[in-house]
């Protein structure tokens, strides 16, 4: 049941992987691109680490960390591309 | 009562990295904690902090509901929204305020403007924009 679910998690993070990182190829605006790639490197990679939490319990520390750090950083830096995105004006 | 947060976090980090409940390792983490310098500019009620990381748990539920409905129906309008930060919030606060804002997958913030507005761009299906305590809209692709 744990392995279905974990399972389930991992594959799960692979697809928001793919589907979040295709449209880099794409036409849409850079900040669009932000927002899948929100979709997939933040959420996707959270439930595939949440797969692997279920799968070794025994690690946990280090994959809540991985998890915090993964939701903390990829925001984070998601924020500071779109603001480097935007043109410069009298608030930089 | 300065940073007890700050401690709180620190410690956390700390035993999440070590994973070691020793004596030693506790005072050595304790002692690590008070050592690191410490922002003692500003301290936020505790009252809002928990609000805001209420908020986050609450957040990550939706940020999968939002990536799912963004994956299965077509997105095509984005614009650019103006949000008022509530008042009397410390730079830490409005930290976690972007955070929250950028976690969810429709909504990243492009701009805190010092003068109390974020500058949020965010991703819709349709045309006409939910108003609410939104101050302005601005399309920029149609």
């Amino acid at each position: 049941m744990i392995d279905v679910l974990s399972y389930g998690l991992i594959v799960s993070g692979i697809i928001f992987w793919f589907w979040g990182t295709l449209p880099l190829l794409g036409e849409r605006s850079v900040l669009f691109k932000l927002h899948s790639l929100s979709v997939s490197d933040t959420l996707g990679s959270m439930s595939i680490v949440v797969g692997l939490l279920l799968k070794i319990p025994s690690e946990w520390p280090l994959l809540v960390l991985a998890l915090i750090s993964l939701a903390i950083w990829n925001t984070v830096l998601g924020y500071v591309l779109a603001y480097c995105s935007s043109t410069g004006g009298d608030d930089v | 009562m300065i940073g007890y947060l700050d401690l709180v976090l620190r410690l956390v980090i700390w035993f999440l990295l070590t994973a070691d409940f020793r004596p030693a390792n506790i005072i050595i983490g304790v002692c690590v904690a008070l050592v690191l310098p410490r922002n003692r500019t500003l301290t936020a009620a505790l009252k809002d902090w928990l609000h805001v990381l209420w908020e986050i748990l609450v957040a990550i539920p939706q940020a999968y509901f939002e990536a799912v409905e963004i994956m299965l129906r077509p997105h095509a309008k984005e614009d650019i929204v103006m949000e008022h930060v509530k008042p009397n919030r410390t730079p830490g606060l409005i930290f976690l305020d972007i955070f929250l804002i950028t976690f969810t997958p429709k909504t990243i913030v492009l701009k805190y403007h010092e003068n109390g507005l974020y500058e949020v761009h965010r991703v819709r299906r349709r045309q006409q924009a939910k108003q609410g305590k939104r101050a302005k809209v601005k399309r920029i692709n149609s």
